[in-house]
């Protein structure tokens, strides 16, 4: 504690140092009894965007004593944006995020725990699966750390005229594909138009650039789910079960010549001009890049939205998802308005305005229900029906999790999917070593 | 000292239509490779224009073309629509300018007395110019934060603007102490004989013939500012505060997919200013760079 | 601008050397050499350097000393050297820490090759010369995060300009995977990290060769030797300071970087492009582990800085002469 202590004041000397030579600035708080929030969002897409602002100013008409100021911050560099704030002390009120990066800031006590702020209302209208993803055991005991409001499933993304001459059955999410079939039909649509010996179009394209979240996430397809909890502690496993789905991937890649090689290493958005040229016939992507698709595809290009294939009946359309979230700062001033700015955002009729800005799927039981999000329009209605069966994924609220995905998964899982290591040495490095790594948090 | 400076002419020629013609074929090689360089270091900001001037559809075409098929001005507008540019680049340009201005102004006279005074702060000094391009900036950034936070200058330009000096002044001192060690001590000494002071020395003497020096540690100082991200990302909260290249990281989204077009946009009006200030002072940072590299 | 103490040629001859340390402030005072005037002159640099770097810095070594971590519930303790024991047996941070070397290897010598041959062009009486200056200094003007995306562009597979250029010659028949193949990855980026930084050596060079006496090679021309031999006897001596220093300095800056390849790869695949930087980045602010990588951090500097010793140590006779 005594060097704990050097360090600190360390720190204090050089700050009182620096009052000296600067002399005290004065605080900037306004006198007047009204409060200002600031709302750090993570919208992206210009609707979305415009969506957040409208609902903003709404808030402000209706309560001037509470303002609320919209604030620009981006997916790409939100976790250190986040992290100096709250080092710094000089977070923002109110702060969009998605569930999985909630784990370590809650556990470092720097959001306010949600339990008591929010009308019942609002916790009876998000189903407790989605409230789970944001429930943990952070600085001061179990508590609710986040308002998970939009989640956006897998779901592929097929070009229709390639599935319709295939042959195969279009499945739906009553009667989604097994995997099996959806194999079968990757098989049937991949082709060699031009006869020289390349294949031409591939059945899918797998976009694993970051395989981990997805090779989780699809595992409960199959039963698997990665992270266990023995004994109160986390525990990855890599079974059967696991590593089905990451075993088909690396047949159609390796031995059928149904998915493309080429494919493993981009991102979502990369395998697009692909799938448009009819090199790919069936992607599967996140929910939300039918906005991309929308937009960029050419002309007279037909494509619709299924479901991700089931692992079996008992499984359903399971799949891991990662909520996008609303939280208040432990520091913020004032909790309770910023939880209720929170509740007012989440309402049902503005949950389905953010959702329809960002393309993904409301949290919000009475928003799914909503007509805006029932067509057959752009995949809308498949999405809403398969709201129902997505889980948490197993990976929110284990400690560690950035660790072993960035220094352990990512890279055996970049191996395996491109033929450089084999299943047992991917399990091997999968546990032995991911385990290592998770004991070192839960000690 | 002139940068143009043409080859003389060999005194003596001996047979002049083979030279000639040997000569020839060198400046044509010679203009082959620079074409050749100036294609690899130029070509992104052809890209960039082409990017910005396309259609979704076309960027999502699968064989991209040089120049777009259906320009479109769309990206430019949606660029400055959703995001504030211009405010940004004005802050841009405010931080870059003073940080810059400040930056060459402390570090001049602070150039002169390690140089002229055989001083162990000298020492240090070169030490610390070293250490501090070493050791990796990620871990002094939460310590700075919290000396500018009691110092309330987090989310304000101007503690922004100190940040950079400070990160500008290694480089900056480091280039400047070479252009004083050119200046010939001898005039120092004959205005310290007229009862010069040495602030009058350094003012009035000194000063004038920095200026090539001076130009071209302005231009290094601007431009770092310019392109720096992650303090201006940690420090600057206020969305009317932030600076070009923060505003620039809006354009793309969860797992890196970027809104192209309108990224293309701001990116070509980010790029612009700090290549038009080249194309006025390359010259003088040639010729200012000059005496400072090679006293080194 | 010397790269390490020049002052070593100075102290001696002051005969500093073997005198016992100065006792009163008033002797040190002396000793450092400085009078009042200087010290106004020297003040208003020294005192935002030791507020904002060197404070801050101090602050960052003494955090290796400790188990410090993000977040407000664990009391930081004093651990020793519990972290650089740590750090011995890390295999993943000596992996990256050779990838780092390969790296900074690569592209400050590409670099300085590269910028070299056009220094030397820029520095011939050619046409357009301003706007050629200008061009060549375009990616200098980029944001990294532009130049980021636009290489991604560049080596898109199905999409990207140079796979389909390279088709359109005849050089490949089938599309290659430059930045997700295991083999081909890190040399992608050194090529990115290659371009990116050409500008400043570019530049730098180019003013040593405006120094290079005219007088010089046109002497050694009218003897007849050839453009190697004038290059190799006159130019290349008057210019070896500013290429050690240079060299040196992007050496460093090489080593450091990691913006721009986590842009292109995030350190993939498999972990070949995962630079050291980033490695210590990602232990401070992705998992919230300070006092581990401000331990990383300090080893780096110290192997850092034992290679440029060596890389120096010629320099530095000469200069100790």
């Amino acid at each position: 504690m005594r060097a704990a202590g050097r360090v600190r004041a360390t720190g204090a000397a050089l700050a009182l140092t620096l009052l000296a030579v600067a002399g005290c600035g004065g605080g900037s708080d306004e006198g007047d009894g009204k409060v200002t929030l600031e709302f750090l969002s993570l919208a992206w897409q210009a609707e979305s965007v415009e969506a957040n602002k409208a609902l903003v100013e709404e808030w402000n008409a209706a309560n001037p004593d509470v303002r609320v100021r919209y604030v620009q911050g981006s997916w790409d560099n939100i976790h250190d944006h986040l992290l100096t704030s709250f080092e710094g002390g000089e977070a923002p009120d109110i702060i969009h995020n998605d569930a999985s990066d909630l784990t370590d800031f809650a556990n470092g006590g720097y959001l306010a725990d949600l339990t008591g702020l929010l009308p019942r209302e609002l916790r009876d209208d998000i189903p407790e699966a989605a409230w789970s993803t944001t429930e943990y055991d952070g600085g001061d005991g179990p508590g609710i750390y986040g308002v998970p409001f939009l989640q956006e499933p897998r779901v592929l993304v097929v070009n229709a005229e390639l599935l319709e001459r295939s042959g195969a059955r279009v499945p739906t999410p009553d009667e989604p594909w097994s995997w099996a079939e959806f194999e079968a039909a990757s098989a049937a649509m991949t082709e060699d138009t031009d006869g020289d010996g390349d294949t031409d179009t591939y059945g899918v394209a797998w976009s694993l650039k970051e395989p981990v979240t997805q090779t989780v996430n699809l595992a409960l397809s199959t039963g698997g789910e990665v992270f266990t909890r023995e004994d109160g502690k986390n525990v990855i496993r890599y079974d059967a079960a696991d590593s089905s789905v990451a075993e088909l991937i690396n047949r159609q890649v390796h031995e059928d010549g149904t998915a493309a090689a080429s494919s493993l290493g981009m991102s979502g958005s990369d395998t697009l001009p692909g799938f448009y040229d009819g090199r790919y016939a069936m992607l599967p992507l996140n929910f939300s890049f039918r906005q991309q698709v929308a937009q960029q595809a050419p002309d007279g290009f037909d494509w619709t939205v299924l479901p991700m294939p089931s692992g079996g009946p008992e499984h359903g359309l399971a799949q891991g998802v990662v909520p996008q979230t609303l939280s208040v700062a432990e520091d913020s001033d004032h909790q309770q308005a910023a939880a209720d700015f929170i509740a007012f955002l989440t309402q049902p009729e503005h949950q389905v305005d953010l959702a329809l800005g960002d393309w993904m799927l409301p949290t919000s039981q009475r928003a799914l229900a909503e007509p805006a999000l029932d067509t057959e329009e752009y995949g809308w209605r498949t999405g809403a029906r398969i709201a129902d069966e997505l889980r948490p994924s197993p990976v929110l609220g284990v400690r560690g999790y950035p660790e072993w995905k960035d220094k352990i998964a990512t890279p055996a899982l970049q191996e395996y999917y491109s033929g450089g290591i084999d299943l047992d040495t991917l399990r091997e490095k999968l546990t032995d070593d991911g385990q290592r790594i998770l004991d070192r948090y839960q000690r | 000292m002139s940068t143009t400076r043409t080859p003389t002419p060999p005194a003596v020629s001996r047979p002049p239509t083979r030279r000639r013609l040997t000569r020839g074929a060198g400046r044509a090689g010679q203009y082959l490779a620079l074409a050749c360089y100036l294609v690899f270091l130029g070509f992104p900001l052809v890209w960039l224009l082409s990017t910005a001037l396309k259609s979704p559809q076309e960027l999502g075409s699968i064989n991209p073309t040089w120049i777009p098929e259906h320009p479109t001005l769309e990206n430019f507008r949606a660029a400055f629509d959703t995001q504030p540019l211009l405010r940004s680049a004005l802050n841009s340009a405010l931080v870059a300018t003073s940080s810059a201005v400040i930056a060459v102004a402390i570090a001049v006279p602070a150039a002169y007395v390690m140089v002229r005074y055989r001083s162990r702060i000298g020492q240090a000094g070169t030490v610390w110019v070293l250490v501090s391009q070493m050791f990796p900036f990620v871990l002094v950034i939460i310590p700075l934060f919290l000396v500018l936070r009691n110092l309330h200058l987090i989310n304000a330009l101007p503690g922004l603007v100190v940040v950079y000096v400070v990160w500008n002044l290694p480089f900056s001192l480091w280039m400047l102490r070479g252009y004083v060690q050119a200046v010939p001590i001898s005039l120092e000494e004959a205005a310290a004989m007229d009862g010069a002071s040495r602030l009058r020395t350094l003012t009035s003497v000194v000063l004038p013939l920095l200026t090539p020096g001076l130009v071209a540690t302005l231009m290094f100082s601007f431009v770092t500012a310019w392109n720096e991200f992650f303090f201006a990302l940690v420090l600057l909260k206020s969305p009317e505060k932030q600076t070009m290249s923060v505003i620039l990281t809006h354009f793309i989204g969860a797992e890196g997919v970027a809104d192209l077009g309108p990224l293309a946009a701001a990116a070509l009006v980010a790029t612009l200013p700090s290549l038009l200030f080249f194309a006025l002072l390359q010259r003088r940072l040639v010729s200012g760079m000059l005496a400072g590299a090679v006293k080194a | 601008m010397t790269l390490l103490p020049s002052r070593a040629k100075a102290v001696p001859g002051q005969g500093n050397r073997g005198t016992p340390p100065p006792r009163t402030p008033a002797q040190r005072r002396r000793a450092l050499g400085l009078d009042r005037g200087a010290w106004f002159l020297l003040l208003p640099a020294l005192i935002p350097i030791l507020v904002l770097s060197v404070g801050p810095l101090l602050y960052a070594v003494s955090l290796a000393f400790t188990d410090a971590q993000a977040g407000r519930t664990e009391p930081t303790q004093f651990v020793g050297l519990l972290n650089f024991t740590d750090l011995r047996h890390d295999t993943l941070f000596w992996d990256s820490f050779r990838i780092g070397m390969v790296w900074a290897l690569c592209v400050t010598t590409l670099q300085f090759l590269l910028a070299l041959g056009l220094a030397l062009l820029l520095n011939q009486n050619l046409r357009l010369r301003w706007l050629a200056r200008t061009l060549a200094l375009v990616p200098w003007a980029m944001p990294e995060v532009v130049v980021g995306v636009m290489w991604r562009l560049v080596y898109h597979q199905d999409a990207g300009i140079l796979n389909q250029t390279l088709g359109q010659l005849g050089i490949i028949d089938s599309n290659v995977d430059w930045l997700t193949s295991l083999s081909l990855a890190l040399p992608s980026v050194i090529a990115v990290g290659v371009w990116a930084g050409m500008p400043q050596t570019t530049v730098v060079l180019l003013a040593g060769l405006q120094n290079v006496p005219v007088e010089l090679r046109e002497a050694a021309a009218l003897d007849g030797a050839g453009a190697w031999r004038r290059f190799a006897t006159v130019t290349w001596p008057a210019i070896r300071p500013v290429v050690l220093a240079i060299t040196a300095l992007n050496f460093i800056w090489n080593f450091n970087s990691f913006g721009l390849v986590y842009v292109l790869t995030q350190g993939g695949p498999g972990g070949r492009t995962r630079l050291p930087m980033l490695f210590a980045y990602e232990e401070a602010f992705k998992y919230g582990q300070y006092g581990y990588a401000a331990a990383m951090g300090l080893a780096m500097v110290a192997l850092i800085a034992v290679l440029l010793v060596l890389f120096l140590r010629r320099r530095l006779k000469e200069d100790a002469q």
